[in-house]
């Protein structure tokens, strides 16, 4: 299988699994956003909340990566500066969601 | 050699059309949405600083300019969620007449506006 054809089934795929998650995390941000601390941390150190904030924030950067790359590929001319800012993309893609998991696990305790 | 290529696509060139809006839109709302993820993220890592800390954060939040904020990223998120299902449809090989797209494009735009106030209802307990 060809790399374009990969990456288009990965952004598919993610695509659908990003909807419903995406539908049930803004739900909860719209109930929850202006509640004090407790009630926050309660939300995010309960389960399934936790995991599908995990789960959600995994496939939003995932997806965001690979579409915001496509952009990159659209409208940046210059090679070099097309593949810095993808690589970058990557690597922010994965610290972000992967940090804020970590500090959504240790809430908690 | 240089590449003179003009880059696509040609905002000043195409004739607008209710599809291209949508295109655009689409990949507006994906950089708004990724952005607002990570000043969630940042919120949520705010937390860490405990409760004394958070006072500035929920006064914010509970602000006028707050809703408007949370308001606007319900619509983000509901532009984005309709457009994909518009995009995964069409994958699927349907609705590339020209009639089709121009009323699915404006199903989504419209759409958008009703399931943010679907949303908005629904997380703040006025409905259901």
């Amino acid at each position: 299988m060809r790399a374009v054809t990969k990456r288009w089934l990965f952004l598919k795929i993610s695509s659908l699994i990003l909807i419903p998650l995406m539908l049930w995390f803004i739900i909860n941000f719209v109930s929850f956003y202006d509640k004090n601390y407790e009630e926050i941390v309660k939300f995010l150190t309960s389960q399934p909340s936790k995991f599908f904030v995990s789960l959600f924030l995994v496939f939003a950067y995932f997806f965001s990566a690979l579409s915001i790359s496509e952009v990159f590929e659209d409208y940046i001319d210059d090679e070099k500066i097309k593949n810095v800012a993808i690589n970058t993309l990557n690597i922010v893609a994965i610290f972000i969601p992967l940090i804020t998991i970590i500090i959504i696990f240790n809430l908690g305790l | 050699m240089e590449n003179n290529n003009p880059l696509s696509p040609h905002l000043q060139i195409y004739k607008w059309h209710i599809s291209s809006l949508v295109s655009i839109v689409t990949r507006i709302t994906g950089i708004i949405n990724i952005l607002a993820t990570t000043l969630i993220c940042m919120w949520f890592a705010s937390l860490l600083l405990g409760e004394s800390n958070y006072e500035i954060t929920n006064l914010f939040l509970q602000s006028f300019f707050g809703k408007f904020i949370a308001v606007g990223i319900t619509w983000s998120f509901s532009f984005q969620m309709l457009s994909e299902i518009r995009h995964l449809i069409m994958d699927l090989g349907y609705g590339f007449e020209i009639k089709t797209t121009n009323i699915t494009g404006i199903v989504v735009i419209i759409f958008s506006f009703i399931l943010t106030i679907l949303i908005y209802l629904l997380g703040r307990q006025f409905i259901l």
